[in-house]
């Protein structure tokens, strides 16, 4: 629908952001734009996948394309909250402690592998994204703008992983799904050079100031009342029938409509329109609703596209 | 042989269809109407008033007489329509225990101009919960449904009715949504013992014992670890507790088919373990639980007890 | 609450009391005191024990006032079968039925009840007044009844009354059908109680001085008459009434005798009618002098007088025609003649000899009439208020009081007239009656009642003879208000000085028969002949039940159909409704929107089956989705859209 221009507002930054993570991760190029709306939308990012698909290399190209600090944490079993957020040491010369900032203290953090520490160590994480600012020892310290926390879980079926609680899961504004590549762009992928020396070769194609204006201009984006009862048709649908163990929350409804607008902006468009809704559906509702009496796993196409058919168009 | 053939007569009178998914509009064909015997008596009553008008050649009874005769043509119509056009969609049925009755919920949507008032819902006709569905919205309404057994539990068909406006015709349509809900077995009486905790294994993790956070003390059940037992309050003659910890590995109980005694049977073997279950979650404890077939890893709170309640409810059925 | 077995809240009892005591309120203008008072406890006991959530008293006490009620009523009425005592007995019921009312069910009864009430009030007036007051009764019982049915929450007071009115306003179509066209049966179906039709005024089948001056003073309609063609003159306008032969030598009276009818030698003028007889109990049946058919269901007599089979106890309406100066009646038989000579030898002495003089005098019978007129012209008074008389009333009234009223003067000339051997009959009945211009019809009121004789002659039959017409000619030509003198005690409306009022009443009245004619007097015979009018001619009732189901039917599915309209939803904004007529364009072809499809995808795939749509699909798609999802919200843009979707054709 990008194609069915309304107002030529198109983002000529955007484009080449998209086209430089386009350029290391192949042929996702959809999963790269819901990245980049769930930035606009001011959100944080859950990549769920099996390992080796590039979750780690997507954040990475991301990063260095929006000309943001960039910090990587590793999850294991044995990471402490303290190893996130920072500590505080005593300095002989001031006779004082002082705070040494942890990997949180950046714009964009990269999660590697959430679900491998301990819910102590997540819920730190968790807070942090929650609140944008960390308290130890009773301070309370602000983190950078933008911030962007981009995590990365395996599939809670594997073993020793501790799976995010729902409730938690539900502070990630998006959860994308990687997916193995087609086999065009695997092809290319073996043929092509490194990724990672190419990672190194990315220039920023936009300044924090340049996407700050973009995260404002998205929340600007014109969203009629027809859109509202959309949205609400939405989430009083997942409330009322059998088919979900929980209805979307309102966080969730806020967040459908925040992916919304990015996705608008960034389709060019100055308001908000049902099909908007419905291309960040899978990414937003995919781990907010547990499809009710099914064991096995349902990826968030699969139920967002059974929930979107539901409903009809106010 | 006559109940087959009576049920036969309905299946073709009433077009019974079976369970139906999604929502189901409740169009001229789904609704039948007949008068209730308050009409049957206002219509004797109009008998009664057109043999006095023509007795008496009272030019206003006939009016009357005529006026309340289509006015209960009218309550007809009235009461017909205050059934149509209702789109129905099932809801949830939080899952309940054995011998409680499950709460089945399906929402009436009335997308005219017009409100509707006093639509009842039923399930066995002896009991039904009133609902008012105002022009544009849509309203919850119940049905109590007896859920004896474990398992899961389908009501089959719903009845919607209504007498609205004036109580002289019963207008009613079927609904047969496909809806269920998770019967817990039914909790054994508290009192059995828990099993011993056992120190998670095969995990993979190497967390600290996690020993260090005291919680409280509890009564000795056989089989609790003797480094648990408060010796310094047995020394003081207070009977034979069991220290208790909240860290993690401390607590993380298996509860198991297999620590039951041998000659308990399958159903009361899962009332045990829905005690345990409740028990655990109660004391907020992280807790898995193995049944021959399957097993639910070790966890803790609301997610986990309902996890670990639908396994046993669901052991040996169809889900 | 719609649970029959559920017991009712004190709102329901509200209503309750409330609609019955409205219903039951006009019986208390003939109930006994006792019983009114009785009823006043029973509502305020209910409303008490409603309001404080009392438990309601036991039956048997129930059945004790019940039965002490019953002699009471006995007592004050010496029956408990007629109307008056079977009527206070039935709201008794119903009071004490109002204390034993405990669940929706009872509730319902009752309000069925109620309907009935109502009826009971036509047995004692059908006016209209009470027709608009019964309608407002039967809203509020009807409103009881929704109450009684909600289950919830239930909307205000007025609310439910608007509802309930709606209900009974959708009803009317379907009412009017069956009230023209249910196969109407004649009534009675079992025996009226005595008191039905109590206290009606109107002519009697006897006449001593002083009974119609006394029903002159009432200005109650007597009948109504439309005539077909040109109304015949003031002085032509005799309606022929009881028809009375014996004289006791105070009282007339009428009997009935049979012998064979003389003829009609000579038609007059045939004049066409119809008249709209109010109900007096009687058989006698009005018709202008001289009757010329006999309606349905009616005889005539020898004397050409009009009797119905029944007594006439409902409005009878009949069409009629009669000969104006008709010869008849010189054949007439020879004991008639004898009787109409017949004078008590003792009475009224001076009377008797007066025409024994005349004959003497006049061998010529017409002469003897003019003698006599002569006299009562030259010096005789006419007045409402004549003198009482005595004895002889006759030779009072002749020789002393000289003053009296059309009866005085009938009396006076027959009894004279058979003393000279003229046979004599008076004629009782109206004479004239107004002309209502709105209608253009006439009102006969028992005001206009009058009495004349007719003689035999022998070669022109039985003659009419107005003695009145001789004292004060006016009364014929104009009526009797100006004829009487003005301190007589006529009815207020009938005087001249008070035109304005008359208009106002002539209004009304014309109101009232219409009412009367279409409403109270919807006969079989009605029904018929409206149906033959209408071009179905001998409706019998299986003819009948067929018009009426075919036309009942049509009326339901409309009512249906329009019942049924406003279920599903509709667009309400006009760029939407615009946007679902555009997708039912595309519809028609084959092209039908999804319910989650989002415009610009449904328009992407009209473009991708029919690209030849493409401009005009995409022109539409972006102005609705300007209008509908975008900031824009011009006028302008909405034209366009709507122009573009009336042009666009798949």
């Amino acid at each position: 629908m990008n194609d069915f221009p309304q107002h030529a507002v198109t983002s000529r930054q955007l484009e080449r952001v998209i086209a430089q993570v386009g350029g290391i991760i192949l042929g996702k190029e959809r999963q790269i734009r819901l990245a980049i709306a769930c930035l606009l939308a001011r959100g944080h990012l859950l990549i769920e996948d099996i390992p080796g698909v590039g979750k780690t290399m997507m954040a990475h190209a991301l990063a260095a394309s929006l000309g943001m600090g960039f910090q990587r944490i590793q999850f294991t079993s044995d990471l402490l909250p303290a190893d996130i957020i920072g500590v505080s040491i005593y300095n002989r010369d001031t006779g004082g402690f002082q705070f040494h900032s942890g990997p949180i203290f950046s714009q964009v953090v990269l999660a590697d592998e959430v679900n491998r520490a301990t819910p102590k160590a997540q819920s730190a994480l968790l807070e942090a994204m929650e609140e944008h600012q960390v308290t130890t020892e009773g301070e309370t310290r602000r983190l950078p703008e933008p911030f962007f926390v981009i995590a990365t879980q395996n599939p809670s079926y594997q073993i020793g992983t501790f799976p995010l609680p729902e409730s938690q899961l539900d502070r990630f504004l998006m959860r994308i799904q990687l997916g193995y590549p087609d086999s065009e762009a695997e092809r290319e992928l073996l043929q092509g050079e490194n990724r990672r020396d190419l990672l190194a070769t990315l220039k920023p194609a936009m300044t924090p100031q340049e996407l700050s204006d973009l995260q404002h201009r998205a929340q600007q984006i014109y969203t009629s009342s027809a859109l509202f009862d959309y949205v609400q048709a939405l989430t009083d649908h997942t409330r009322r029938v059998a088919d979900y163990v929980n209805g979307l929350s309102p966080r969730a409804a806020l967040a459908l409509l925040h992916a919304a607008r990015a996705w608008a902006l960034m389709a060019g468009r100055l308001h908000v329109l049902p099909e908007d809704v419905q291309a960040v559906l899978p990414a937003v509702v995919g781990h907010r609703l547990v499809p009710a009496g099914e064991v096995t796993h349902a990826n968030g196409a699969d139920i967002a596209g059974h929930l979107i058919k539901q409903v009809a168009i106010p | 042989m006559y109940a087959a053939l009576r049920n036969r007569f309905y299946t073709w009178i009433f077009q019974w269809r079976g369970p139906e998914a999604g929502a189901i509009v409740l169009g001229q064909r789904r609704i039948f109407i007949l008068p209730t015997r308050l009409g049957l008596v206002f219509a004797t009553v109009l008998l009664v008033m057109l043999a006095g008008s023509i007795n008496y050649s009272l030019g206003l009874g006939f009016v009357l007489t005529f006026l309340l005769g289509a006015l209960g043509v009218n309550a007809m119509i009235h009461t017909f329509r205050n059934l149509a056009n209702l789109r129905i969609t099932g809801g949830r049925a939080r899952p309940v225990f054995a011998g409680d009755t499950a709460l089945f919920t399906i929402h009436l949507e009335n997308l005219g101009d017009t409100d509707r008032y006093a639509i009842g819902l039923t399930h066995d006709r002896r009991q039904a919960s009133f609902v008012d569905v105002m022009a544009r919205s849509t309203m919850p309404a119940t049905a109590g449904v007896a859920a004896p057994r474990r398992g899961v539990l389908r009501p089959g068909r719903l009845t919607l009715f209504t007498r609205f406006p004036l109580g002289l015709y019963y207008a009613w349509a079927y609904a047969d949504l496909d809806l269920r809900c998770i019967v817990y077995p039914r909790p054994a009486p508290s009192g059995l013992p828990m099993p011993p905790a056992a120190s998670s294994a095969g995990s993979g993790t190497e967390r600290g014992q996690g020993q260090e956070d005291f919680s409280g003390l509890r009564q000795y059940h056989l089989g609790d670890s003797p480094r648990h037992i408060a010796w310094k309050a047995a020394a003081r003659d207070q009977g034979l507790l069991t220290k208790q910890f909240t860290g993690r590995a401390e607590t993380e109980l298996w509860l198991d088919w297999a620590q039951l005694p041998p000659q308990m049977g399958v159903e009361e073997r899962l009332s045990y373990l829905a005690r345990w279950v409740l028990d655990a979650h109660a004391a907020g404890l992280a807790y898995g639980l193995r049944v021959p077939g399957t097993s639910v890893e070790a966890a803790a709170g609301e997610a986990q007890r309902e996890r670990c309640l639908e396994t046993l409810a669901l052991f040996d059925r169809d889900p | 609450m719609t649970d029959p077995k559920q017991p009712i809240a004190w709102h329901h009892v509200r209503w309750l009391l409330l609609s019955l005591l409205l219903v039951a309120a006009p019986h208390a203008l003939h109930m006994p005191a006792w019983t009114i008072a009785l009823m006043a406890m029973l509502a305020v006991w209910r409303a008490y024990v409603g309001y404080a959530r009392h438990a309601l008293p036991n039956r048997w006490l129930l059945l004790m006032i019940a039965l002490a009620a019953s002699i009471g009523v006995f007592l004050s009425y010496r029956t408990i079968f007629g109307r008056d005592a079977g009527v206070t007995l039935l709201v008794i019921m119903l009071g004490l039925k109002l204390l034993e009312t405990r669940t929706q069910r009872d509730a319902m009864l009752l309000s069925f009840l109620g309907y009935f009430l109502v009826i009971t009030n036509f047995l004692y007036s059908q006016t209209i007044g009470t027709g608009i007051y019964m309608l407002a009764c039967t809203v509020f019982v009807t409103a009881t009844m929704m109450s009684l049915n909600y289950a919830g929450s239930e909307p205000p007071f007025r609310a439910q009354l608007r509802t309930a009115g709606m209900l009974l306003a959708q009803s009317v179509p379907l009412m009017l059908v069956l009230f023209l066209l249910f196969p109407r049966v004649p009534g009675p179906l079992w025996g009226l109680p005595r008191d039905a039709f109590a206290g009606v005024s109107g002519l009697s089948d006897t006449m001593t001085p002083g009974s119609l001056s006394s029903l002159v003073l009432s200005d109650a309609v007597a009948f109504r008459v439309r005539f077909d063609a040109q109304m015949p003159r003031a002085k032509d306008l005799y309606w022929r009434g009881p028809v009375m032969w014996d004289f006791d030598g105070r009282t007339w009276s009428a009997q009935f005798f049979f012998y064979t009818a003389p003829g009609i030698e000579a038609a007059g003028d045939l004049v066409a009618y119809a008249v709209t007889l109010e109900p007096h109990n009687r058989r006698w049946m009005f018709a202008l002098d001289l009757p010329a058919r006999v309606p349905p269901l009616s005889l005539v007599s020898t004397d050409y007088q009009l009797y119905s089979i029944q007594p006439v106890n409902s409005r009878l309406h009949y069409d009629m025609t009669s000969f104006l100066n008709a010869r008849f009646g010189e054949a007439e038989n020879r004991f008639a003649l004898r009787r109409a000579l017949q004078v008590p030898p003792r009475s009224n002495p001076r009377a008797q000899e007066l025409g024994r003089e005349l004959r003497q005098k006049h061998a010529d019978d017409e002469q003897i009439i003019g003698e006599m007129l002569s006299m009562f012209r030259r010096n005789f008074v006419y007045t409402l208020e004549p003198p009482l008389l005595g004895e002889n009333p006759v030779d009072e009234f002749l020789f002393s009081t000289r003053s009296g009223f059309c009866e005085h003067y009938a009396s006076a000339f027959a009894v004279v007239m058979r003393a000279a051997g003229v046979p004599t009959r008076i004629v009782t009945g109206y004479q004239g009656g107004e002309i209502n211009a709105l209608g253009n019809y006439l009102i006969v009121r028992q005001a206009d009642a009058h009495a004349w004789t007719e003689v035999w002659l022998a070669n022109q039959g039985w003659v009419r003879v107005d003695p009145t017409f001789a004292v004060a000619p006016v009364r014929v030509d104009t009526g009797i208000s100006a004829a009487v003198p003005r301190t007589d005690p006529l009815p207020l409306m009938v005087r001249p000085p008070y035109e304005f009022l008359r208009q106002a009443r002539l209004t009304l009245d014309y109101v009232a028969n219409t009412w009367n004619q279409w409403v109270l007097g919807y006969t079989p015979e009605r029904q018929r002949s409206l149906l033959a009018h209408a071009g179905l001619d001998d409706a019998t009732w299986e003819k009948l039940t067929a018009v009426l189901l075919v036309v009942a039917g049509v009326i339901v599915a409309m009512l249906t159909a329009l019942a049924l309209r406003q279920l599903k939803s509709r667009a309400r904004d006009p760029v939407t409704i615009a946007y679902v007529r555009f997708c039912d364009k595309l519809r028609r072809r084959g092209l039908t929107r999804e319910a989650a499809e989002g415009p610009v995808d449904y328009a992407r795939r009209v473009e991708r089956l029919r690209p030849e749509l493409t401009p005009t699909v995409e022109a539409i798609t972006r102005l609705y989705v300007a209008l509908r999802y975008g900031a824009e919200s011009s006028a302008i843009a909405l034209i366009e859209l709507q122009r573009r979707v009336r042009q666009f054709t798949a």
